[in-house]
């Protein structure tokens, strides 16, 4: 026995007015500090059912840490909201789901959030997730991550009762999405793809959204980069991001997330750059426990980016992309990353992203990879 | 080439095997039991990826086995997990005879034995609701991968059918 979940997804041109048909008499509007600077929280202000209040929270920062839910959860607490809509990125739905599970269940605490606890969640308000970015595939989970400040530690927090209600997928919300943030999420989507068809929880369900997600994205991503304005490339990306969220969600990531979420918060590198980065490399070290799926994979990209094995695939295609190749490419100084090294194996084999993984891995595999993606093969 | 001469050598046995049909060293235990409990203990200390998972884990489980239509009695094995090892083992049929543990993983006879022929992944278990797991959560979601490996552990156990 197993299952299929998904939001209700409203997709393509002028989605966004779907909110003024749903029920909303006063949305907690989450966001970040990047785009309460812009007009996104306005337009989906503006979207809302007339006579609709509204409150935004839009202080939440990138790879929000624990410490800042206290600040957000009083403000929504004062406000009583009966919809949140969460607008931007993985951070800002992350912290909507975060908040609409505490506010419906204020004896909660975040380390409750676990897919073995019913939550009962759904008696006071509802959650929709209108993401501005693609990758991150979050409108479409049931998991939220939130950073430990002090830990340098990723907390990997899930239930099937924080999957939105609704996810809205309008391109015209991520055709201003700068460029380093376009490659870094599309990065995520595919790795998102890559471990969903991997996992050894994937299933035929999951198995279409990789298959389809991986199609979208590496077909038009040359084309968002080309020309972000866009609205046919983006919106094809938008929806491949959200597949590839729906096929991870359904199966499992694996030990690119494993990797790439100890790495991020040890050197605050960008989620989608660390796991784009090290993607192909657990590719090379997983492929004999899964040849036929990942050989599978491997002709859905494109074949001006198609190599003989995936991996090769994936390091031309997140070439072009610009993602960084090594952890030295990102930025990380070889001394800091030495003495850092069992660090970030005891982070990553502390991961969920290990028991999915189609090829059983213990300290010494993840330390190999590691050094083996600081300076490439 | 030194390979193929390698491959024709015969593989070397153990002190404990020679003269011996390794099928006859075989241990078997009717699961759940005393001896069941021993050799399970034995099995995980055995397994080095449950060692390395497991390096940092301190806290004891017991695996509750539940009557159903096959097991007529509840069961309880106690584990005294630590650094990734197992101290001390104990199997009773009564709960209060055991130490409390920080973690019990419950679930009807019948799942456990697909449990132990690998027809149930142990964690999925959970989540289909095949088994509860009681605890902190926020402790053990940091031990998924040994919490896996102590479960792939019982499929090791040589167990009666």
């Amino acid at each position: 026995m197993w299952f299929f979940r998904s939001p209700q997804v409203v997709f393509g041109d002028e989605a966004l007015s779907y909110l003024s048909s749903l029920p909303i008499r006063r949305a907690a509007i989450i966001t970040d500090r990047y785009l309460l600077g812009t007009e996104l929280p306005e337009r989906v202000r503006g979207a809302l059912p007339e006579g609709a209040e509204s409150l935004v929270v839009g202080d939440v920062s990138a790879e929000p840490p624990l410490s800042e839910m206290t600040a957000h959860l009083e403000k929504v607490r004062g406000f009583s909201p009966d919809w949140f809509v969460a607008v931007g990125g993985g951070s800002s739905i992350d912290t909507a789901k975060i908040l609409f599970a505490l506010h419906e269940r204020p004896d909660l605490t975040v380390y409750d959030i676990t897919p073995l606890v019913q939550l009962g969640l759904r008696t006071k308000s509802r959650l929709i997730a209108v993401p501005t970015t693609s990758g991150t595939g979050s409108e479409c989970t049931w998991a939220a991550v939130l950073s430990e400040e002090n830990e340098k530690r990723k907390h990997e927090l899930a239930s099937p009762e924080i999957l939105p209600d609704y996810a809205i997928l309008d391109p015209s919300l991520v055709v201003s999405l700068p460029p380093e943030q376009t490659r870094n999420t599309a990065a995520d989507a595919i790795a998102h793809a890559v471990e969903a068809y991997g996992s050894t929880w994937h299933n035929p369900f999951s198995d279409a959204m990789a298959e389809k997600a991986l199609e979208l994205i590496s077909e038009n991503i040359e084309g968002v980069i080309r020309d972000p304005w866009g609205l046919g490339p983006r919106g094809q990306v938008h929806i491949g991001a959200s597949m590839a969220g729906l096929s991870f969600s359904n199966s499992q990531i694996g030990l690119v997330h494993a990797l790439g979420h100890s790495l991020g918060a040890t050197f605050k590198l960008p989620h989608g750059k660390a796991v784009g980065l090290l993607l192909p490399y657990v590719v090379d070290f997983n492929y004999d426990a899964c040849p036929e799926r990942y050989d599978r994979l491997n002709m859905l990209i494109p074949p001006k980016y198609r190599g003989r094995r995936l991996s090769g695939s994936l390091r031309s295609l997140l070439g072009m992309m610009g993602v960084a190749r090594t952890v030295r490419d990102a930025g990380v100084e070889e001394p800091a990353y030495a003495s850092s090294m069992d660090a970030l194996v005891t982070l990553a084999l502390e991961s969920t992203g290990m028991v999915t993984n189609p090829k059983d891995s213990g300290s010494e595999d993840l330390r190999n990879i590691f050094i083996k993606a600081f300076d490439g093969d | 080439m030194a390979g193929a001469r390698t491959a024709r050598v015969r593989p070397r046995l153990s002190p404990f095997m020679i003269g011996v049909r390794s099928d006859a060293l075989v241990k078997m235990a009717r699961f759940p039991s005393e001896e069941w409990t021993k050799l399970y203990a034995e099995k995980l200390n055995a397994n080095k990826s449950y060692e390395d998972a497991g390096k940092n884990w301190e806290g004891a489980i017991t695996f509750v086995v539940q009557k159903d239509s096959a097991l007529d009695k509840d069961a309880f094995i106690y584990l005294d997990l630590y650094h990734g090892k197992c101290r001390d083992a104990k199997f009773s049929l009564t709960e209060s005879d055991l130490p409390t543990p920080e973690y019990k993983y419950a679930g009807p006879y019948g799942n456990w034995r697909k449990l132990i022929n690998k027809e149930i992944d142990p964690i999925q278990g959970l989540l289909t609701g095949k088994f509860k797991l009681q605890g902190s959560m926020m402790k053990i979601m940091r031990f998924t991968k040994a919490a896996k490996e102590m479960v792939n552990t019982t499929a090791s156990v040589q167990t009666e059918s």
